[in-house]
Parts: structure tokens; C-alpha cells; sequence
């Protein structure tokens, strides 16, 4: 049988049901499933109903947090949840009564507690604590990656970012690690990892402990696995992407790979203060109006296959052309023979229809994004100039009117942001926006401040003002300083419309005239992800002297090889020292590229490396541990 | 209680009866809750369940028996049960080794390794502090994890206070992880404790001021306020500005919602600011004189609250034009230039005016409000796209003039309809145009 990549990323699915059933068939007796509402979605994409009917599971249940779910006697309850701590000591709470009652059946373990992705070794601890050891089991289970779309994986963890950059705790490390062994396994191990980023490397390391790996029985699919860090490249999440999977993203509600489309609200409406949104659209116009879901899936979806990473105004003209010219065909059958009309109806018809119906989900679609992205023009060219620097202080007062008479809860938030990690904010700038943030939208977002300071979003408040630095900031003189995304952008030429760069400006207004010669396309030709980057970096090198000239001058990249961990610069002088060349893992002799963004991925990043793949004749899979827009990335900061 | 469940309609109403992924199912199916099943969704959930079928791989094709095995072990919690089928010699070593590893010589890394992967481990070898700061010392060089905050619980239950705060000093990143662990686990006492020991005063305010404005009932928010706010007062430690005007900008608003009763019934649990300005508007009479001293006037209120002059501008024009009060706009906009109080009033916006005009145009503002804000824009090539935009023919009238656009001004006379006030307004102003022709301009043109 032949064995494509895309084929056995999509075994991911098999070995997950292999792990559930594993844990299913461990538990004797008559089953029911207890699910967190989050995880259904992702589930779905793991087993099926009758699946989990065959393994023994009689009744599937949403949990409550607020209502305990009777049992009795002979029922054995599993409750499903991810590994997140606060749930779990509510459901512990919810199991107290248990712990109460007389002459428990220990023999007989009737409650089970599956964490996904991983039970955190202290849960065994609280569980004892509860007073529930021994009554109560516990299971971790973990689906790995979950395959959305050819060339995009996603772990589905959603509070990872949160876990990570906001609150610096690694509890999620262990488990990506073991996704990670997972894809050796099936993939076979690269011949190198290059990590950016200190999550990055400390997974390598995790991997490296979590033991050798057993023969493989396959030959690798993977030449190379890049892993990088969501902060190491923030304007990919925070730019607005111009492409058509991005927008949805940015306007929709984001489930496990599909969409929900609703006309009545959307994430960007609902980010608004409603007081002050101006003439509500009368409600009730059409009630009957159903929200659907797309699923961004190229296989089952021809539509979203063919325009994912198109950009979005084509992509709005082409849905057009296609509902006209759809609409003609059905017309054809006014002026049929009879015959020719059975014929048509039975072989034609049904397929146009869901055709039909697909594209007008498609259209509906797009009508509210562009709707809802309002002067979208504007929008990149203030993105544009942040990029560039262009004017700082024009940019503070652009982003504060906005603030005032559009004001969005995060992506103006967003905005701010991307200007703090491109040019930077001082503390006595943040502090009056965040007042007048205050003032529109809360007291209590007063922490929201500190949180994105932890991840580097914006700067730390500081206590109290320090005179000198004040005067400085009075003083005329020219600053010269650069941010350090500035400098490695400079460096990796990741700034496309900057006017001293080397393509200038006039070619990437060529793009925007739907050439694309480069993947700053998803950015509207101004930037190019750092992850798309280092792939064609790694695609083209020749040999690892011409790597170490190009990446040797940024900071914290490491090289992982069999031989151990290194860096650009020490393999190749490692290389010239010993005088053998042959040892030389550049060019890659295999093509392919595993991508891992730790922290969250965006669809401009991924359709990035899908153009450099295509552009280089290599496949790149992408993955993350979820998929998201640059206001899922700041709405993280709010759940405090 | 538990006579309800019996009843056959608890299960009906109530919020998780059970649910089917796939609705051929003969488990009972709420009606209502067919929305909920995942299968009832839509028919693309429907496509996600052929996945298997479409797949047409088997798991040996991707993993081999062994690694599979590994995998499946590997997701075991519990090691310590033993394998069955084992021959007693071998039954005995194992027993022999795990003994030795409870009792006597604790093995880091096989530890640190087991809690990596969430394996149940033993701890309680660990005896002496060189050993503990050793184990947690292995596991944050492996990248930390759940693992360290299990060591560190551990070590929290087996060490005194001096002892456990000191390992927590000498390692940051530990202590990262463990406020994180305190903070998830809700017990924000000893998290704003540990911050405040450790010298985040600025953290511990923050928190405690997210723990006040969260509690339930205005009286003791409104307690709670005043307590953080006396307390950083005099502290003594520096408190970030924006903290200490927040803080204080809170507590003023609990306090005005409290005396003027009038204004919380227009306003929802814990209003934001610029909620309770709008409302400020809403009940406020007076626009023609600014009062500063009601405190539920306006601009009172922004002043108070620091809310800037575009935002108070832009939540009154909103205000205004919703009720339709359309006069009190032209005071909102006005100002006495400070350097010069005799001098008549000017107009002043604190934000674009194309916005102020697009907005009033959506609330449908009648076009005579519209002329006016567009009379204020000196560009007359924006004027004129914008009013043309509104549909405001006045404005649109008044920027033709401007840029003596006279046959565009007489093709406009053309389509409006005959002896309107519009067509009149167009008329005046063609012909101050045409009088105007042989004035300045042109003179000194041919000069």
C-alpha cells in the first residue's frame, strides 16, 4: 500500500482510539461517559458514537459543573476533563458526597477521571487529599495531533498559551513532548531540529529524556522539524492576515477546525461596547436564519480548498462569479427535453445543489467579514506604518482614536501591542491608554496590563517615575535604539515594504496587484512570518557554513543533531575544523519540513509555508496546539 | 432532590440529559436537546465521522507492535502493577528493585523521568534538603512541568516555612510555577501572601483589587475598595500611578452609585465608566452650561473618572443623537479658548470629524446636523465626498462651491427637484459664484 505523509498524519486518529480504548477496556462494568462540553468538538475528530457504543459506553453525558449526575449502583461513571486545575477540584469537589459514603466498594472503582492531555502528577496528590484515593481513578489520555486540513495539525490544547507565556507554568510541556516522541515514531527522527525559542528547547531536551525510540518501520518522512516559540515571532498572530482563511478566523468563532457562522454575532461584534455601536441592526429580520458551520477542510470543503490561501478580496470576487454562474446552470433546466431533464435531475442535480449550498455558506461568509472589517484599508496602513515605525507618535493618537470611536476589547488591545514589540511603548504611554482603556471597557480589566507585560506584550508598569528617565524622553535627540524584533526582522529580511529594503517598496505594491512572488502576500506584501522564513532559509541552504552566515547573527536558535545540541555558528566551524564536509546535513536530502509553533499558530503563518513549499517543490506540515487570530492570542490575558 | 431525578421530566429540562453523538442511536434523546448531540449539529459534523472510513489504513502500516506497546504503556499511570504471565524469579527481582528504590537510595532520574511522563512516583525517600533541592533542581534543568509543582507541594508538606520560602527565593522560575498552582487553585490568600512576602507589592494590589471589585454585593465592594485604598496610602511601598487612579477612580464610582440611586436603575450590575457617563447623559438636562458641581453631571463625571475629551465627546454625541436631541450637540462641542475667555465660543472635537459625521449619518441624524459638523471641515475635496456620502445636499453644495465647481453645481440644480429648499441653496450659491467671477482671483490673474 502506498503510504503518503498526509495518509499517516491521519493515523494520528487511529492511534488515539487505539490509547482510548485502551483505557476503556481497563474499566469493567456498565459505562458512562461524562464529557467537558470543550472537548465534543475535538473528540469528533478522534471516535465516533458508535465507536464508543462498542467499546462499552452506554450514555454519554455533558458535564455540569453546577449539578452532580446521579448514579446507580451498578453504573460506572468516566468523567472526561481536560487537565486544567480548576476543573478538576470542581469535579473533586462535586465527588465529595462519595467519599462520605459508608462501607465503599473499593474492589469495584465506579468513578473515573480521564485528563486530557495529560494527569498532572499533583492530581494524585489532591485526589488523596479529598479524601477520594482509592475510590476514584485516574487516566490521562492524550489525542496528540489532530489532522484539520493537508499540511495543518493541531494538539487542541486551548489554554496553552495562557499556561505558558501569561503565567510562566510548563505543566503542558510534558505532554507535547510526548506528542512530539509520538511523531518520531511515526515519522522517523530528522536529520535536524532547529529550536528558537527557550519552550523550544526545552521540549527538545524533554524529548531527549523521555528515552530512546524503538526501530522504526518506516524510513523518515521529514528532513527537518522546525520548532519555534509564539513569542519569538508575535507579529504573525498580531498582524491582520489578508488572506481568506485568516479573515475567517478573525470574524468567526473557531471550533476544531470549522467555523461557526452566525449572522447575529461574531467575534468582532461582540467585542464592542454596545452602547456605543451606533444603529443596532433590527433584530428579528431573520430569525429563522440558523448558524451553520464551514469546515476548513479542503477535502470536504472544494470551495475553502481552493481559496484558503488566496487573498481575501479575490477570493470575495471569485464566490461571487462562481453563485452567478451556478445560478445560469440551474437555469439550463428551464429549457430541457423531458428526458433530458430526468437525466439531468438524477446524475446533476443533487451534486449542484450542494454545491450551491456550500458557496452560498461561502458567500454569506465573506459578506460579513467585509462587513464586519470595516475600513480595512486603513487598518493595514496603520499596521504597515507600526511595522516600519513610521511616524510614532501619529500611530499612538491613530490607535487611541480608534480606541475611542471603534473600540474593540482586543484587537485594539492588539494593536497597542504590535506597536510596543515593533517599536515599543514607554510606561507613561501605556498608562494613559490603559485609563482610557479602563474607562471604556472596566475597572476590573486593570490586570490585563500586567499580564500581557508577563509575555512581553507591553512594557512593565513601574512604580513610581524616575526623573531622569523622564528628562530624557523630553529631550529632542534622535533615537537611534532599535527593538530587538527590529533587528532580527533587519537581519532575516522579514520587513518586505520597508523603504530601504532591498525589494523597496514598489514591488511589494506589485503584489498587491495579486502577483505573488513572495510569502509577505498574507500580510498584504509588508511582512513575512518568521516561520516561512526559516523554512526557505533551511530549504535553500547548501551547506552549513552558508547557514551559520544567515541565521549565526540570532540569538537562542539551536541546532539539535544526533551529535547533540549546537548552534548555526559552532556547527559549522565544528565542520571546518574536523575537515569533514560530508557530515554535513545541508541541503536537506529530504524535502519535507514539520513545523511546531509553540503557543498558537495563525492561518497567515501556515499559508505562508504553504507558498514557500510550493515555491521550493517541498511539502511543509504545520502544527501547533491550536489554531488562532490575534484577538484569541490577547483575549488569553482576560481569564484571570 | 432526589425525587426529581425519578420523575421522566427532569430529564427534559434539564441541562445535561444525556446526548447522542449520532442520532440513529437508541439512547434517549431529549428533543430539545438534539441541538446539543453532536451529530444533530450539521450535516458537516456528519462528514467528520467518515473520517475512519475514508482512511482505509490500518495501525500496523504507521507503528510497529513494539512502539505501539510503548505508547500504550507509556500512558499507564500506575507502573507498580505487575505484569501478569512473569516467572517468579523474575516477579521476585522486580519486587526486589522496587523495594530497594521506596526504602533505601532514592534514584533521581528514574523519578524525574516517571513524574515527566505523570507517572505516580514515590517521594517520601527524599529525605534530606540536599536530596529535595536536588530532585527539584533535575526536574527544572528537564524543563519543568506538572512534575515541579508536585516536588514542590511535596516539599511545602515536608519542609518548614523558612525552609520552603527559601528554596523558592533562590529559584525564580519555581516560583513562578507555584503562585500559578496558587492562583489556578482559587486560594488567592496565600497567593497575595507569597507575593507580598516576596517584595510584588504591586501584584498583591493588583490582585486584591481584582478579589474587591469581584465580590458580590456593592456595600462590600464598595468596603473592600476603601480598605485597599487606605492601605497602599500608607504602606509606604510605591504604588504604580495608574494603579493608585484606578483604584481610586473605582471606589469614587461605587460611591456615586450608591447616593444617586436614580442613576443605577439605568445602568447594570458593575457599569463601566463610560456606561455610567451615558447614563449621566441620559439624565442630564442642562446642556447649555457646564455644571461641575453635580457630581452626576457629565462633565463632572468625565473629570472626575479622568474619562478623556474625545471619549466624553464621543459617548454624548452617541447619547444625544440616540434620543434624538439633536440641539444639545452643538454644546457638547464647544469651547472657550482658555488663553482668551471673552472671546465668543469655538468649535472644538477632540477626534476626526469624518468619524463624528459617519456616525451621526447612521443614527440618521437629519441633514442640517449633518451640514453643520461638515461645515466645520476645512478640506473642501473630503467635504465633498463625505457629504456626498451622507447624502447631506447642502454640504454637498457648499464644498462644490468651494472648489467653484460651477457646472457640477448646475448639473446638481438639474436633478433636484424643482423650487426644494435644496434647489434654492444650490441656486444662491451658483449665483454668489458667478458675482464672484470678476472679483479678486481672476483680476489678478490677467494682472
Amino acid at each position: 500500500m502506498d503510504l503518503t505523509l498526509d495518509k499517516k498524519l491521519q493515523g494520528f486518529q487511529l492511534v488515539a482510539q487505539e490509547k482510548l480504548c485502551s483505557i476503556l477496556c481497563s474499566i469493567p462494568g456498565k459505562k458512562e461517559l461524562i464529557l467537558e462540553p470543550d472537548l465534543i468538538k475535538p473528540l469528533e475528530h478522534v471516535v465516533t458514537a458508535s465507536w464508543l457504543k462498542l467499546k462499552g459506553i452506554q450514555r454519554i453525558y455533558k458535564h455540569d459543573a453546577a449539578q452532580p449526575l446521579p448514579r446507580s449502583a451498578d453504573q460506572v461513571h468516566i468523567y472526561m476533563i481536560r487537565s486544567v486545575l480548576g476543573t478538576f477540584q470542581t469535579l473533586l469537589k462535586q465527588l465529595q458526597p462519595v467519599a462520605l459514603e459508608e462501607m465503599p466498594d473499593i474492589a469495584m472503582k465506579m468513578y473515573h477521571i480521564v485528563c486530557v492531555p495529560s494527569c498532572y502528577s499533583y492530581f494524585q496528590t489532591l485526589l488523596e487529599q479529598a479524601g477520594l484515593y482509592g475510590l476514584v481513578q485516574l487516566h490521562h489520555f492524550n489525542w496528540d495531533f489532530i489532522y484539520f486540513d493537508q499540511g495543518v495539525l493541531s494538539l487542541e490544547l486551548p489554554n496553552l498559551y495562557e499556561c505558558l507565556y501569561l503565567q510562566r507554568n510548563t505543566s503542558p510541556l510534558p505532554s507535547m513532548a510526548q506528542s512530539l516522541r509520538l511523531l518520531q515514531m511515526i515519522c522517523g527522527q530528522p536529520s535536524l531540529i532547529l529550536s528558537f525559542g527557550n519552550h523550544s528547547s526545552q521540549l527538545m531536551q524533554m524529548l531527549k529524556t523521555l528515552g530512546k525510540l524503538p526501530a522504526p518501520t518506516n524510513p523518515p518522512d521529514y528532513g527537518g522539524w522546525l520548532v519555534i516559540d509564539r513569542d519569538k515571532d508575535y507579529p504573525a498572530s498580531l498582524l491582520t492576515p489578508a488572506i481568506y482563511a485568516g479573515l475567517l478566523l478573525e470574524v468567526f468563532e473557531q471550533r476544531s477546525g470549522e467555523i461557526l457562522v452566525d449572522n447575529s454575532k461574531n467575534k468582532i461584534s461582540s467585542q464592542r461596547v454596545e452602547l456605543l455601536q451606533g444603529k443596532k441592526p433590527k433584530t428579528g429580520v431573520n430569525p429563522a436564519s440558523k448558524p451553520c458551520s464551514i469546515r476548513l477542510n479542503s477535502t470536504s470543503d472544494e470551495i475553502y480548498g481552493d481559496n484558503r490561501y488566496k487573498r481575501f478580496a479575490q477570493v470575495s470576487s471569485l464566490i461571487h462569479a462562481q453563485v452567478k454562474a451556478l445560478g445560469l446552470e440551474l437555469q439550463k433546466l428551464n429549457d430541457m427535453q423531458l428526458d433530458e431533464m430526468h437525466d439531468y435531475v438524477a446524475r446533476k442535480l443533487p451534486k449542484l445543489t450542494e454545491l450551491k449550498s456550500k458557496v452560498l455558506r461561502h458567500l454569506n461568509a465573506s459578506e460579513i467579514v467585509i462587513q464586519m472589517m470595516g475600513n480595512f484599508r486603513k487598518l493595514q496602513t496603520l499596521e504597515e506604518d507600526i511595522l516600519n515605525n513610521d511616524s510614532r507618535k501619529r500611530l499612538l493618537s491613530e490607535i487611541d482614536e480608534l480606541l475611542t470611536t471603534d473600540g474593540q476589547r482586543y484587537n485594539t488591545l492588539r494593536l497597542l501591542c504590535l506597536l510596543h514589540h515593533c517599536v515599543g511603548v514607554a510606561p507613561e504611554e501605556l498608562q494613559i491608554f490603559a485609563r482610557n482603556y479602563c474607562n471604556l471597557f472596566g475597572h476590573q480589566e486593570l490586570g490585563v496590563f500586567q499580564q500581557l507585560s508577563q509575555a512581553g506584550l507591553l512594557p512593565p508598569l513601574v512604580a513610581e517615575k524616575k526623573a531622569p528617565t523622564k528628562l530624557l524622553s523630553n529631550l529632542p535627540l534622535p533615537k537611534f535604539q532599535q527593538t530587538e524584533f527590529q533587528a532580527n526582522a533587519n537581519r532575516l529580511k522579514l520587513l518586505t515594504s520597508s523603504g530601504d529594503g532591498q525589494d523597496g517598496g514598489s514591488s511589494s505594491r506589485s503584489q498587491a496587484s495579486g502577483l505573488q512572488s513572495c510569502p509577505s502576500f498574507v500580510f498584504n506584501g509588508t511582512y513575512i512570518p518568521l516561520v516561512a522564513q526559516l523554512c526557505s532559509i533551511l530549504l535553500k541552504t547548501n551547506s552549513a557554513e552558508e547557514l551559520s552566515s544567515k541565521l549565526g547573527m540570532i540569538e537562542g536558535l539551536q541546532l539539535h543533531l544526533d551529535s547533540g545540541r549546537t548552534t548555526p555558528k559552532a556547527f559549522a566551524s565544528q565542520l571546518k575544523a574536523n575537515g569533514v564536509a560530508d557530515h554535513d546535513v545541508f541541503p536537506l536530502r529530504l524535502r519535507n519540513l514539520f513545523v511546531f509553533i509553540v503557543g498558537g499558530a495563525s492561518y497567515a503563518e501556515i499559508a505562508a509555508c504553504d507558498f514557500v513549499a510550493k515555491l521550493t517543490g517541498a511539502q511543509i506540515t504545520v502544527a501547533s496546539d491550536s489554531l488562532m487570530a490575534g484577538s484569541d492570542l490577547i483575549a488569553t490575558a482576560f481569564n484571570h | 432532590m432526589d425525587l426529581q431525578f425519578d420523575s421522566e421530566s427532569y430529564w427534559n429540562r434539564s441541562s445535561r440529559a444525556a446526548f447522542s453523538f449520532d442520532d440513529e442511536d437508541e439512547v434517549d434523546l431529549a428533543p430539545d436537546l438534539a441541538s446539543n448531540g453532536i451529530l444533530a449539529d450539521d450535516t458537516i459534523s456528519e462528514a467528520s465521522f467518515n473520517n475512519s472510513v475514508v482512511l482505509n489504513l490500518s495501525i500496523k502500516s504507521i507503528l510497529s507492535e513494539e512502539a505501539l506497546k510503548l505508547v500504550l504503556q507509556e500512558q499507564a499511570l500506575d507502573d507498580r502493577v505487575l505484569p501478569k504471565g512473569v516467572s517468579p524469579e523474575e516477579e521476585l527481582k522486580l519486587l526486589r528493585r522496587q523495594l530497594q528504590s521506596t526504602l533505601y537510595s532514592p534514584n533521581l532520574e528514574a523519578t524525574a523521568q516517571k513524574l515527566l511522563q505523570g507517572k505516580t512516583a514515590p517521594l517520601e525517600m527524599f529525605k534530606s534538603l540536599q536530596e529535595k533541592q536536588q530532585l527539584l533542581d533535575t526536574l527544572m534543568a528537564q524543563g519543568g512541568g506538572h512534575a515541579v509543582i508536585t516536588v514542590l507541594l511535596f516539599l511545602k508538606r515536608t519542609l518548614n516555612t523558612t525552609q520552603f520560602h527559601g528554596i523558592l527565593r533562590e529559584r525564580p522560575k519555581a516560583l513562578e510555577e507555584y503562585l500559578s498552582y496558587l492562583k489556578e487553585s482559587g486560594d488567592l490568600a496565600s497567593h497575595i501572601e507569597l507575593l507580598q512576602l516576596f517584595g510584588r507589592h504591586q501584584e498583591a494590589a493588583l490582585k486584591q483589587f481584582e478579589a474587591a471589585l469581584a465580590s458580590g454585593d456593592a456595600s462590600s465592594r464598595k468596603k473592600h475598595l476603601q480598605l485597599l485604598v487606605n492601605a497602599y496610602a500608607t504602606a509606604g511601598v510605591g504604588v504604580i500611578p495608574l494603579y493608585e487612579q484606578v483604584f481610586h477612580a473605582a471606589l469614587k464610582m461605587q460611591q456615586l452609585m450608591e447616593k444617586d440611586s436614580g442613576l443605577g436603575k439605568l445602568l447594570r450590575d458593575q457599569p463601566t465608566p463610560v456606561e455610567v457617563l451615558y447614563a449621566c447623559c441620559q439624565v442630564n438636562s442642562n446642556w447649555k452650561e457646564q455644571d461641575m458641581l453635580k457630581p452626576v453631571s457629565p462633565q463632572r463625571f468625565a473629570a472626575d473618572q479622568q474619562i478623556s475629551a474625545a471619549q466624553y465627546e464621543w459617548t454624548a454625541l452617541n447619547e444625544r443623537a440616540q434620543a434624538q436631541a439633536y440641539a444639545d450637540l452643538e454644546c457638547i462641542f464647544e469651547r472657550v479658548p482658555s488663553w482668551h475667555p471673552l472671546k465668543t465660543k469655538q468649535f472644538h472635537i477632540s477626534f476626526d470629524l469624518t468619524l463624528a459625521v459617519l456616525r451621526l449619518y447612521e443614527l440618521q441624524a437629519p441633514s442640517t446636523v449633518l451640514q453643520l459638523f461638515l461645515s466645520k471641515m476645512g478640506n473642501s475635496v473630503e467635504k465633498l465626498a463625505l457629504a456626498q456620502r451622507v447624502k447631506c445636499i447642502k454640504a454637498v453644495v457648499d464644498a462644490m462651491a468651494g472648489l467653484k465647481q460651477q457646472q457640477e453645481l448646475q448639473q446638481l440644480k438639474d436633478t433636484l427637484p424643482d423650487r426644494s429648499e435644496e434647489q434654492f441653496y444650490c441656486e444662491n450659491a451658483l449665483k454668489s459664484l458667478q458675482s464672484k467671477r470678476w472679483t479678486t482671483d481672476n483680476i489678478k490673474l490677467k494682472l
